[in-house]
């Protein structure tokens, strides 16, 4: 009997595709050193690892959390507004607490620092059983019911915010100033939230192999109606998975207000949500379920981050802009990159028929406005040529391959 | 485009196939298969379950793509990519299992994807519908073209198959079990259907397990086993038992599941049980059904398909929704189990009928999936070992003698009756005494099954009581104590193993 391994698995400590990964972050950090004008790695190799350190362990703390409901065969779309609910949640309770220190900016005193934690972790707990409410007793879809707690729980915190500050302060605001030194240190340290990360990717790592549980989480998303079939109660797992989603972007809520010094729900980590499902999908998570590592979702996230970080360096001006296309192309190259194997085995084209014919115009379009407005219109004008003609050269080469080679 | 056909005579071949091989991950499908088929004639495919049958039917309608071999239609070379291929080529399949968009009319389920435009290119329902009822007036079929797909009966559903089929006017038409959800007399409609299209000269491939049928219908028939062409010959040149004989390869070891197994107590009791089923005209999936089962007992459910047989399963078993009426007893004890981890807990276990739907995790390897229901004893303080899965799983894995290159190889690298006994491995770690088997062995090639069913009488002489469901009547009479008949969720009739023949359990199943 054949045993074809599945094309992800196999490989010393990490898959072969965590492997390559882990050779792309290599590649990338060592072309970033090269090109970037100031070689910013190379003379200030601390600084920039402390840069890439603290925004890879705030976006991998709940990258963590969406890996494992992504792999449970769901979705969480709400953590960038969970993170906003997370640091309202801990402003408003510290400020509940102690008004006249957190309005004098002095501090608050480690109990109330605990209770404001305590609070912002609760709501997560709160967050993800609603979550599984709307999934398992409504039977929203998962896309629904995490899309209505996108939109929902941002609004619910700046209500909060609002509101709180109304009650207790002169006036009225739409975010809470922390200034309390606990929060400083964790700023000003930024081994702890990268300690944390690490812890929470060993638990998670050890959930998701060692632990009935974390079997259960993949039987879960690998095939929903055999594992109730098998005795499994879906839906318990399903409430781990999406509590521990909400919590972890509510643990990672707590470093945002450490970071920022404010609880500023308007637009504290708006959009973030997709970052984690990128960095998780990068790393190998399944959008289908069952399929996703730990090691894979953590090299995700640090692949993620360098690369952003690689470009703000070799982009001067604005390079901010430029982050939701680079996480849009890393995806995109990611995912292809995983399936080139199979593409070539199955004979699959990339530019089939009609459709690939108007898709080269539009990557080339697509590259070479990119490179005209970060370099020069000469530069993207080449680079959109190129691009058109190595696409072009490709569906040459794919039509030729379909009408020759075909298996008689 | 292929030349119509011009000869409707015997005259000239419509379908050559020539060295076709079919490989999936860990089985050969298709072995090097040749056949020939005339122009105008009703060729029957015969074959076992797994023989390969409905994989050279989805390579001839351009589902499936051969590894090797040559296929020409009309004398023309045929390389199809795709369903469509196939259709512009005149073969059109109607395939065994349903592919309707249920909440699509009739009329817009036969013409899916070739819908009829009026002057503006918008959809023209109207002439769908007309042409829908021409074709279902032929099939003398009553059901109007605007009913929803989904709210027909299982048979009227295969009949607007049927008619997808038919709407192609194709030249060649390929009817995979056609009338396996059919009653008697929907089957004997469709035979009427089949004589007008050969009068018009359509070329038919009909695949079948009725013998009777295939004797009836056909001018040639060929036989399949394991893959690889056994021989074709002309009706009236061959009896049934002599293809049975071809398509078994030798006797299935069934003499020795005789011997009377010692009976125990009653383990389950199932009384006046009612499933109903609301948005259905026909009101409940099950009605009244009683029955019971002792230890050491094989209790076989035999149905048409649609008939309730996995329903029944699935209420024991605590899957189906719980506003059932009547009653279920475990040992005596009334329950009503609200999931089947209680059921599980209770002692039952069911292995389910549609293996990679409802019972494979395509992602866990082997050891993966024979542990899941029992991973508890295979942790200590709460963290699972590599090394206690490994020995938890080699008891069941050496007992259902599943074929397997190590306990981490990838579960869907083994061939259908590894995997099933893997299924089945798994439900005894959790050392149940009822088991339900909706059926097992679907799917599954002739030797595997006859090793399943020596596991089954195994396990029933070590005093489990097993409930069996099969969609093949020779399995059920090879393995079962009494056989209970379900027709449209009702229990029409029970036999004891003497009595119960071939004939009159479909005779109780169409009733």
């Amino acid at each position: 009997m054949a045993d074809p391994l599945p094309p992800s698995a196999g490989g010393f400590l990490l898959r072969r595709s965590e492997w390559a990964l882990l050779a792309a972050i290599v590649l990338a950090v060592a072309l970033t050193a090269v090109v970037d004008a100031n070689h910013s790695y190379w003379f200030q190799p601390l600084a920039s690892l402390r840069d890439i350190a603290r925004s890879t362990a705030m976006l991998g703390i709940f990258a963590l959390g969406a890996a494992v409901v992504i792999i449970a065969g769901g979705i969480d779309l709400s953590a960038g507004s969970m993170i906003a609910l997370s640091t309202t949640v801990c402003a408003s309770t510290m400020l509940a607490l102690a008004p006249t220190e957190m309005v004098g900016f002095k501090p608050v005193g480690g109990a109330v620092v605990v209770a404001g934690c305590l609070a912002s972790l609760l709501a997560g707990f709160l967050v993800g059983t609603l979550h599984t409410w709307l999934i398992t007793a409504v039977r929203l879809p998962p896309f629904i019911a995490t899309l209505a707690t996108l939109v929902g729980l941002r609004s619910l915190a700046r209500a909060l915010a609002t509101s709180t500050t109304a009650a207790l302060l002169p006036t009225k605001n739409s975010q809470i100033n922390v200034y309390d030194p606990m929060f400083k240190v964790v700023r000003d340290n930024v081994w702890i939230p990268v300690a944390v990360f690490g812890v929470l990717a060993f638990i998670t790592w050890l959930l998701l192999t060692r632990t009935v549980l974390g079997r259960h989480i993949h039987a879960l998303g690998g095939n929903e109606q055999a594992a109730r079939l098998a005795g499994i109660r879906t839906d318990n797992v399903k409430w781990f998975a999406y509590c521990y989603a909400a919590m972890t972007a509510a643990l990672a809520g707590l470093f945002y207000v450490a970071n920022e010094s404010v609880a500023a729900p308007a637009n504290q980590a708006r959009g973030h949500e997709l970052n984690a499902i990128a960095a998780a999908v990068v790393g190998g998570c399944s959008l289908s379920g069952g399929v996703g590592t730990v090691p894979g979702t953590v090299l995700g996230t640090i692949f993620l981050r360098v690369v952003i970080d690689a470009v703000s360096k070799v982009i001067k001006t604005e390079s901010e802009i430029y982050e939701g296309l680079i996480v849009g192309v890393v995806v995109v190259l990611a995912v292809t990159f995983s399936q080139v194997g199979q593409m070539a085995k199955g004979g699959r084209r990339l530019l089939p028929g009609a459709l690939g014919l108007c898709a080269i115009p539009a990557l080339a379009l697509l590259a070479g406005g990119v490179v005209a407005m970060t370099a020069s219109p000469r530069a993207g004008l080449a680079a959109g040529l190129a691009a058109a003609v190595c696409l072009g050269a490709l569906k040459a080469w794919e039509a030729r391959r379909d009408t020759t080679a075909r298996p008689a | 485009m292929t030349t119509p056909p011009t000869d409707h005579g015997f005259g000239g071949t419509a379908i050559m196939m020539r060295g076709i091989t079919k490989r999936f991950p860990g089985v050969v499908a298709l072995d090097d298969v040749s056949l020939d088929v005339r122009r105008g004639e009703l060729h029957a495919i015969c074959g076992e379950n797994g023989a390969g049958k409905s994989t050279l039917m989805k390579i001839l309608s351009g589902v499936y793509r051969p590894d090797a071999g040559t296929l020409m239609i009309h004398g023309l070379s045929a390389r199809f990519t795709g369903t469509r291929d196939a259709e512009r080529a005149g073969v059109a399949i109607i395939h065994q299992e349903l592919n309707l968009v249920e909440d699509l009319s009739v009329a817009a389920n036969v013409f899916l994807g070739r819908e009829r435009r009026g002057g503006l290119g918008f959809i023209d329902d109207a002439t769908m519908e007309d042409e829908t009822a021409r074709i279902l007036r032929m099939l003398e079929c009553g059901v109007s073209p605007r009913a929803r797909a989904g709210g027909l009966r299982v048979g009227d559903q295969q009949l607007v198959e049927i008619a997808k089929a038919l709407s192609l006017d194709a030249s060649i038409l390929v009817m995979d079990e056609p009338t396996s959800a059919l009653t008697e007399a929907e089957s004997a409609r469709l035979e009427r259907t089949i004589q007008r299209l050969r009068e018009r000269g359509t070329t038919i491939l009909y695949i079948s397990h009725k013998m009777d049928e295939v004797f009836r219908l056909a001018d040639r028939m060929t036989v399949l086993r394991d893959g690889r062409h056994v021989r074709t010959v002309d009706r009236a040149a061959t009896t049934p038992r002599e293809i049975t004989g071809w398509m078994v390869g030798r006797e299935i070891a069934g003499h020795s599941f005789h011997e009377p197994r010692p009976r125990g107590d009653k383990l389950l009791e199932v009384e006046r049980l009612t499933l109903p089923w609301p948005e259905h005209p026909r009101g409940y999936r099950l009605s009244d059904v009683s029955l019971d089962l002792r230890a050491g007992e094989i209790v076989g459910v035999a149905g048409l398909m649609g008939a309730g047989r996995t329903e029944l399963l699935e209420t024991i078993f605590g899957v189906s929704p719980p506003g059932w009426k009547g009653e279920i007893r475990i040992d005596g004890r009334p329950e009503r189990f609200a999931h089947p981890s209680e059921a599980c807990a209770a002692g039952i276990a069911m292995v389910t009928e549609d293996r990679k739907r409802l019972g494979l995790f395509p992602d866990l390897d082997v050891a993966g999936n024979v542990s899941l229901c029992s991973l508890a004893e295979a942790a200590r303080g709460g963290l699972l070992s590599r090394a206690r899965e490994e020995a938890l799983v080699a008891g069941p894995i050496r007992d259902t003698g599943v074929k397997t290159p190590g306990p981490h190889a990838a579960i869907t690298g083994l061939s259908g009756g590894n995997q099933q006994k893997c299924i089945i491995g798994r439900w005894l770690l959790t050392e149940p005494r009822i088991l339900l088997l909706d059926d097992p062995t679907r799917g599954i090639d002739v030797g595997a099954k006859a090793e399943l069913y020596a596991l089954i009488d195994r396990l029933c002489r070590r005093g489990m009581g097993v409930l069996l469901t099969s969609s093949e009547l020779p399995e059920l009479l090879t393995l079962s104590d009494r056989i209970l008949v379900l027709a449209e969720g009702r229990l029409t009739a029970e036999f004891s193993r003497a009595e119960a023949t071939e004939h009159k359990i479909l005779e109780a199943a169409t009733g």
